[in-house]
């Protein structure tokens, strides 16, 4: 039996389904999808440019040389934002132009190097809270199952998620693809749309923004990261 | 990762809309007990808005849109947890009913979403095209599609239900202030 929830999260309207329980699931479905759901709004105020209290947000109105304690969370997001920076040559830029390298990650802090430098981690955060709620179902005994972040989703186990994409210009959805045991994400072009399907949703989601930067869907980084791009 | 292409989209053709989608994720009642568990019951309450009160919501910047409102407060043996207030709000391509928990404090506990519909275009803007799916439950699903395709796309964003979920904040406010909702 199949299960889904929606709520309003990371901006966004984020669904979770469940398709199989698993004999051994240690908490119910619901409270199974309510624990992903927990989990998106741990990650969230992580992640968040808007929560006064996030680290991001405060890196923000920081002065240069201030050092910000970070979680696991931003540091797993700022280190892939990093690494997709230098690889990608600047394309992939969360301080948007502000000033890429006016910011590091040492362990577990944030570092302010340059005054003017804001970080938004609009282009990736989306996708680390969507691979944060899969392992908390896993962790929960849940089987088989998906979390959509309003499209940037992933699916694992035994089902195969049927993935549609709106025309935004005249509205309506058409068939993509039938995806399993992945991660599929969808960013808007000048003209068009680039989509990019990946292991992990972090993946999907920073390099669908790499693809939209550079207007390359045969990208090199994408082939390191097991990705695959279409422009459509 | 395996993935399996089943539209016409890699030949770089236009997309053409091919299908409207809808999910009735839960009813009212189902979405109540999950907001209040530890409910007994829920009795339903009516919310009449005075012209006076519309005008003091429209000077805290809430447009109120409708002066009647449902509500489910509820109970616990005489006690009132709180409020449940269900709606709907229309965005570019979508219908999403949802509904609100909020606690005696004012403060929202949760909204879970009810139903999501997605339109083939400009008639989301029509009320025939909403009304019919007045009065669907996830007991007469309207399933079009396969029943559980999800949508990729850049422009979703769930600002509509978050102006709702303000707006249903200071009209529960607005009511209870008064002495109209207990």
């Amino acid at each position: 039996m199949r299960t889904r929830r929606a709520r309003p999260a990371l901006g966004t309207l984020v669904e979770i389904g469940v398709a199989a329980r698993g004999a051994g699931a240690s908490l119910s479905l619901g409270d199974a999808i309510a624990s992903a759901f927990a989990r998106i709004a741990v990650a969230e105020a992580q992640l968040s440019r808007f929560d006064p209290a996030s680290p991001i947000h405060r890196f923000n109105a920081a002065a240069p040389g201030t050092r910000i304690a970070i979680g696991s969370d931003a540091a797993r997001v700022l280190t892939a934002a990093l690494l997709l920076h230098d690889a990608s040559d600047g394309a992939f830029d969360i301080s948007l132009g502000s000033g890429p390298v006016g910011w590091r990650c040492e362990g577990g802090s944030l570092l302010k190097i340059a005054a003017g430098t804001t970080l938004d981690l609009g282009g990736i955060g989306k996708g680390h809270a969507v691979d944060c709620a899969i392992a908390t179902l896993r962790a929960a005994g849940v089987e088989a199952g998906w979390v959509n972040a309003g499209g940037d989703l992933r699916v694992f186990g035994d089902v195969a998620l049927p993935v549609h994409l709106r025309d935004e210009v005249r509205g309506g959805v058409v068939p993509f693809a039938d995806l399993r045991d992945g991660a599929f994400a969808t960013s808007r072009l000048p003209a068009g749309h680039a989509s990019v399907a990946a292991e992990e949703c972090l993946w999907a989601d920073a390099l669908t923004k790499l693809v939209v930067a550079s207007g390359d869907a045969r990208h090199p980084l994408l082939e390191r990261h097991g990705a695959v791009a279409w422009l459509h | 990762m395996k993935i399996v292409l089943t539209g016409a989209v890699a030949a770089a053709s236009a997309l053409a809309p091919a299908a409207a989608f809808a999910v009735d994720y839960l009813r009212v009642d189902q979405a109540a007990r999950l907001l209040f568990p530890e409910a007994d019951r829920f009795d339903a309450r009516t919310i009449d808005l005075d012209a006076a009160q519309l005008q003091s919501l429209d000077r805290r910047g809430v447009r109120a849109r409708s002066a009647r409102w449902q509500a489910l407060a509820a109970r616990r043996g005489e006690a009132t947890l709180g409020y449940v207030v269900a709606d709907q709000v229309v965005g570019k391509f979508e219908l999403i009913g949802y509904a609100v928990g909020i606690g005696l404090d004012g403060a929202v506990r949760q909204v879970e979403i009810l139903s999501y519909r997605e339109s083939h275009g400009g008639e989301i803007r029509l009320a025939a095209w909403r009304r019919q799916f007045a009065g669907k439950t996830t007991d007469s699903p309207l399933r079009i599609g396969d029943d559980i395709a999800n949508i990729s796309g850049a422009t979703l964003s769930c600002t509509h239900v978050t102006e709702g979920v303000r707006r249903i904040v200071a009209v529960v406010d607005t009511a209870r202030k008064s002495g109209a909702l207990t």
